[in-house]
């Protein structure tokens, strides 16, 4: 009964946002399955998917989309499932976690179902026919880059993680190697999850414990305006707050000019666009579209965060 | 050699004695009960024998041997128990019940066919045709002591225990347990139970042992000893009339509640009734013949429509719950651990519950509700450990009592008081009977239901009878007799002639 | 006869803090201690004044919510849908705050407005919540659990899976209710421990906890004894809503805003602390100073793993599970009597 409840609030929702899409006579269907909007970044990834989607749909008409958000690596496995039961064309998926997911998209895959996935890879390679990832190494390494250059002298900084995830694991490792035999000295390293509440509560945390604190890598933009908000509280000057994802507010304070923020580390979810389109113009042109696309993850500093900044998306 | 033999059996509770020198003896093939009032100590008694708690000194022996100390070790030796308040899970059915922790099997499956078939034969022997796959918790009180019988058979034991058999069980059921018990006793079982209902008493036990205080005050063969005798022994001092006399030069009042054509669900089906100020309105009938629920549906705790209700002369709706008290119409529960007291609250609050919620008044001062429970305790004269205690601590008649308490300080016109003395020893029995009489000459309205005929019939100025949710008979003055009564209940038609 | 030792049991008068006599009753308590004992030997800072009063402040927040859930719990109810529920309020009282500034200005008529607002809101919510258990019959775990759902969809839907931020010319003029102080002592705490004592007042000694008690004790006693059992039980559920509503009041200037995460896992933590607190979670008995306590004990929990650094992050969890077990145990060290 729970899971019916759920499901018929789920298809509430996507109707009040205004786009049931079902399935009929069209040339192509294609399913995307990513996960829900759980916290902000996701909630952005959300927002564009839908938008591109629209687009899509207004310029091939010949197309038609099914779109599921899933709020579990679990429930995404039954929601690929149940699209492929409805016999989609091509399925783009985000997978929650890599090695869960690997069974069902192999299973789509050998119904003849085109792959594209986003953001991260399955379980197994070359199981996809097209890839569209960031790249969470150089998110990593971007940041230990970051603070190399900022305190060449040597700094103390603290960490921020987040969700426990494969994602955050690479970074994280892409970080400390980056600053092996460097003279950053890395006080700690907790979990924040991303989110701005938690972020806030360990940085106070935080600057009980160490009375010099040069900077901070908060792992995103969400838990870097908790960080910011403490550090407020407590008066303490000279502390830089590095974040992450290129969310809008945080490239805003970057673009002015802040105290505390002055780059982000552009890892948006406006990746899935590019899958989105691509599959869509395989289907709707017939051109072959194979391969593997991985964007870089810049740093966004001054001088470029005006090319960054979205300030109608709600990430 | 005797089946069962105490010697010298004492407990203690800390330093509180329980039991002082306890000699007893059952033989084989005997039934023995035993009498007292509560807290004399027999439930304890009971529960050494069942095996529940150890005496604290003194020897126990079972069939020559050393009687078993656990409960298992009990039940494998052939004691079984019958509790007082049920052990049975509500949500299992009643085969499951019967075979709670002794379910036979198949192979590594239960075997829920041959435990049905058991169940049934075990219950038919007992005179109940209860289904074995019914649930519990959808068949009444009485049918919950059926299979908690039921359960003990199932054991094959030879020392039966029971506590207040009968407490809940109509004269027709009550009387084939009787039959069944004596089965048992012919077969060589022996049987040990504990009662108030002292014509009961008389009626199937071989011998009577009456404690009081903790020792055994008289043993005597049931030939040998009248229910007087029996009662003077348990209270130690002799007896007056049990039932209260009234003021006989009181005419009968007005009429305070007048209802025609009340229904309610499948329960009561058109019951019309009047009750007057300053009589006691006997309700009698068998056990599910709708007694409880005409007046829950009267006062609003259950569902029901009428013709047309008027109190105090005036036409009106069926009140709700809450309504019903605040026009000062009270229901005392028979169930007074599950719908009167919260036992787990103090006495205090408990007394004040329902005062309280009518009082309208936000605060609440513990100082006042504490002076009103040391006059309650005083004039009702309860036995509690100590002031703190728990309602839940209190014996069946303390409990009781607590629960007029409550109902009477709101100071209702009409008290309905639903089997005011079930579980209750004579001593507080008699307490409850003169509180019932003297309400009734303040010019209170007063129902009275009871199980126990007599009681009715000591009590009631009028009697209504019930049959299958229908009133079936109204009896008064020189009318007011057992047979009368049993006639009505069992919808006979001709006069009995004898009983 | 039997001892009538005459014991007035007269009840805690007044504030929360008042303690009870037996160990059953000092279980949280003692958790309490023995877990700020640890800080105290593991972290130089932890007994500082500004550590204490940041886990406080912090803590009041989830304090409140747990305050009413108290309520709820006590009666015999259960309420999973705080959480989402304070994402909503906050996420709609930013918007009505962004929309009135025209109207009302930027300073404390706008504030009022908006507290008032969000309290409408909650209470509202609690009421539908109310309603559909009480008359509409259907077993809170699953009312609940469906609010809690609704009221995150529509959140997620008005930010379209963002965040919802005030305006800035409100930042500064909301900023005092969380990060102000009062004689010293910071807002939240002041307004955690005016609620608290207002909350174990009517616990014990106003007609109304009586009857909360009463009805998760034994819902036939009450009915039976002229309680108006609906009516009690619906309130509690408003009350919970109220709570919430003042909860998220508090916590929407911390950051200025309410994002996607806002809310989550709040319903648990809630009811962790009002179990750890000492009230049974079927029902019949609520100690709102146990809930105080509890979340300051949820609260020092967090503080110390972050302010040590010999656990591994990894198993911070475990140690937040063995904390509340061994602070419920220490409860429950006295067998029922």
């Amino acid at each position: 009964m729970l899971r019916s409840l759920k499901t018929a609030l789920v298809a509430a929702a996507m109707m009040i946002a205004g786009w049931g899409i079902e399935a009929n006579a069209a040339d192509a269907v294609i399913g995307v399955s990513i996960p829900a909007a759980t916290h902000g970044w996701t909630g952005g990834l959300n927002y564009h998917t839908k938008r591109t989607i629209d687009t899509m749909k207004k310029a091939f008409p010949n197309v038609d989309f099914v779109l599921t958000t899933s709020s579990s690596a679990t429930q995404q496995v039954n929601d690929i499932e149940d699209m492929v039961a409805r016999n989609i064309n091509a399925l783009i998926v985000l997978p929650f976690e890599s090695d869960p997911l690997t069974q069902p998209v192999k299973a789509a895959k050998a119904k003849g179902i085109f792959i594209a996935t986003v953001d991260r890879g399955l379980g197994e390679e070359g199981i996809e026919d097209l890839y569209v990832g960031g790249d969470n190494p150089q998110y990593g390494r971007a940041a230990a880059e970051y603070f190399k250059k900022k305190f060449p002298d040597g700094g103390k900084i603290v960490v921020m993680r987040g969700i426990p995830t494969a994602i955050d694991n690479i970074r994280i490792e892409a970080f400390n190697a980056a600053l092996k035999g460097t003279k950053i000295d890395v006080l700690d390293m907790q979990y924040a999850n991303w989110n701005p509440d938690k972020g806030f509560e360990v940085m106070q945390d935080y600057l009980q414990r160490f009375p010099k604190i040069d900077g901070v890598w908060a792992g995103d933009d969400d838990a870097a305006l908790g960080a910011i908000e403490a550090i407020k509280q407590a008066g303490r000057k000279n502390v830089t707050v590095l974040g992450g994802s290129g969310m809008n507010k945080v490239v805003k304070l970057v673009k002015d000019g802040h105290d505390m923020v002055d780059a982000d580390i552009f890892y948006p979810p406006t990746l899935i666009i590019p899958a989105i389109e691509l599959v869509t113009m395989k289907f709707a042109t017939q051109a072959p579209i194979n391969g593997r696309y991985v964007l870089g993850s810049p740093l966004i500093t001054k001088d470029n965060a005006v090319e960054y900044y979205f300030p109608d998306a709600p990430y | 050699m005797p089946m069962l033999a105490l010697t010298q059996l004492f407990k203690s509770y800390g330093d509180v004695p329980v039991l002082k020198g306890i000699d007893l003896s059952v033989e084989q093939g005997e039934v023995l009960a035993l009498v007292g009032e509560n807290g004399a100590g027999k439930s304890t008694l009971m529960r050494i024998i069942a095996g529940l708690a150890p005496q604290s000194s003194g020897t126990m022996d079972f069939e020559g041997k050393r009687a078993p100390q656990t409960l298992r070790e009990a039940e494998r030796a052939g004691v079984v128990m019958v509790h007082q308040e049920f052990c049975l899970a509500p949500h299992l059915t009643v085969s499951e019940n019967v075979f709670l922790g002794r379910e036979l099997t198949k192979g590594i499956f239960t075997d829920r066919q041959a435990m049905e078939k058991a169940s049934a034969d075990i219950l038919a022997k007992l005179g109940s045709y209860v289904s074995p796959r019914a649930r519990l918790q959808d068949l009444p009180v009485s049918d919950w002591q059926m299979v908690e019988l039921a359960k003990a058979f199932a054991r094959e034991p030879k020392l039966i225990l029971m506590d207040e058999p009968t407490a809940v069980l109509s004269g027709t059921e009550a009387n084939q347990l009787f039959d069944r018990i004596r089965l048992f006793r012919d077969e060589g079982g022996s049987v040990v139970f504990t009662s108030h209902r002292l014509d009961e008493v008389k009626a199937i036990a071989n011998r009577i042992a009456v404690l009081r205080d903790g020792q055994i005050v008289r043993v005597a063969r049931a030939s040998e000893i009248s229910e007087n005798e029996m009662a003077e022994a348990m209270v130690g001092r002799p007896l007056s009339e049990i039932y209260p006399v009234r003021q006989k030069t009181k005419t009968r009042g007005e009429i305070l509640v007048d209802v025609i054509g009340l229904n309610s669900a499948n329960a009561v089906i058109d019951a019309s009734l009047t009750i007057h100020k300053g009589e006691v309105l006997g309700i009698s009938g068998l056990v599910g013949s709708g007694r409880t629920e005409l007046f829950e549906a009267l006062l609003g705790l259950r569902s029901a429509s009428c013709h047309s209700f008027e109190l105090n002369g005036q036409r009106r709706a069926l009140p709700h719950a809450r309504e019903a008290w605040q026009l000062k119409l009270a229901y005392l529960t028979e169930d007074r651990k599950g719908k009167g007291l919260l036992l787990g609250k103090s006495l205090s609050e408990n007394i004040a519950l329902t005062k309280g919620a009518l009082s309208g008044r936000n605060w609440i001062s513990h100082r006042v509700e504490n002076l009103d429970l040391v006059t309650v305790v005083k004039e009702y004269d309860i036995r509690a450990g100590n002031y703190n205690a728990t309602a839940g601590s209190l014996s069946g008649g303390n409990q009781q009592k607590i629960l007029i308490a409550k109902t009477l300080a709101t100071d209702p016109d009409l008290v309905v008081f639903d089997e005011p003395t079930r579980g209750v020893d004579i001593g507080a029995k008699q307490q409850i009977y003169e509180i019932i009489a003297r309400l009734a000459d303040a010019g209170k309205a007063i129902v009275v239901i009871s199980s126990e005929m007599q009681e009715i019939v000591g009590l009631s100025d009028r009697v209504v009878v019930m049959r299958r949710g229908q009133i079936s008979g109204e009896l008064t003055g020189e009318k007011i007799q057992e047979s009368e009564i049993i006639r009505f209940a069992m919808g006979l038609q001709e006069e009995l002639t004898h009983v | 006869m039997s001892d009538v030792t005459l014991n007035t049991t007269g009840a805690p008068t007044g504030s929360g803090l008042t303690i009870t006599r037996t160990l059953e009753a000092m279980g949280p308590l003692i958790a309490l201690i023995l877990l700020m004992i640890i800080g105290a030997l593991t972290s130089g800072t932890f007994l500082g004044a500004e550590n204490l009063s940041n886990v406080f402040t912090r803590s009041a927040i989830i304090g409140i919510i747990a305050i009413g859930a108290t309520f709820v719990i006590t009666a015999g109810g259960l309420d999973l849908s705080v959480g989402s529920l304070s994402a909503l309020v906050a996420g709609v009282t930013i918007l009505f705050l962004n929309h009135s500034v025209g109207a009302l200005g930027s300073g404390w008529l706008l504030i009022s407005a908006g507290i008032l607002f969000s309290i409408l809101v909650g209470a509202a919510a609690g009421f539908l919540n109310g309603y559909m258990i009480v008359k509409g019959r259907v077993e809170a775990f699953i009312v609940t659990l469906g609010a809690m759902g609704i009221f995150r969809s529509i959140i997620t839907w008005l930010s379209d899976g963002g965040s919802i931020s005030l305006d800035f010319s409100l930042r500064d003029a909301a900023r005092p209710i969380y990060y102000g102080q009062v004689g010293g002592i910071a807002v939240p705490i002041i307004v955690l421990i005016v609620m608290a004592v207002i909350g174990e007042v009517v616990l014990r000694r106003v007609r109304f906890g009586r009857h909360v008690a009463a009805i998760g004790s034994n819902r036939h006693v009450a009915l039976y004894s002229a309680i108006p059992v609906n009516r009690v039980r619906i309130l509690t559920y408003v009350i919970q809503g109220f709570c919430v509503a003042v909860a998220t009041v508090i916590y929407v200037p911390r950051l200025g805003a309410a994002t996607p995460s806002t809310g989550l896992m709040w319903e648990l933590e809630a009811i962790a602390a009002v179990i750890i607190g000492g009230t049974a979670l079927s029902g019949g008995f609520g100690r709102i100073w146990g809930t105080v306590v509890g979340v300051l004990i949820l609260g020092f929990i967090s503080n110390i793993l972050n302010l040590t650094g010999f656990v591994s992050p990894y198993l911070n969890g475990a140690f937040q599970g063995a904390i509340i077990i061994i602070a419920v145990l220490l409860q429950r060290d006295r067998s029922q009597g």
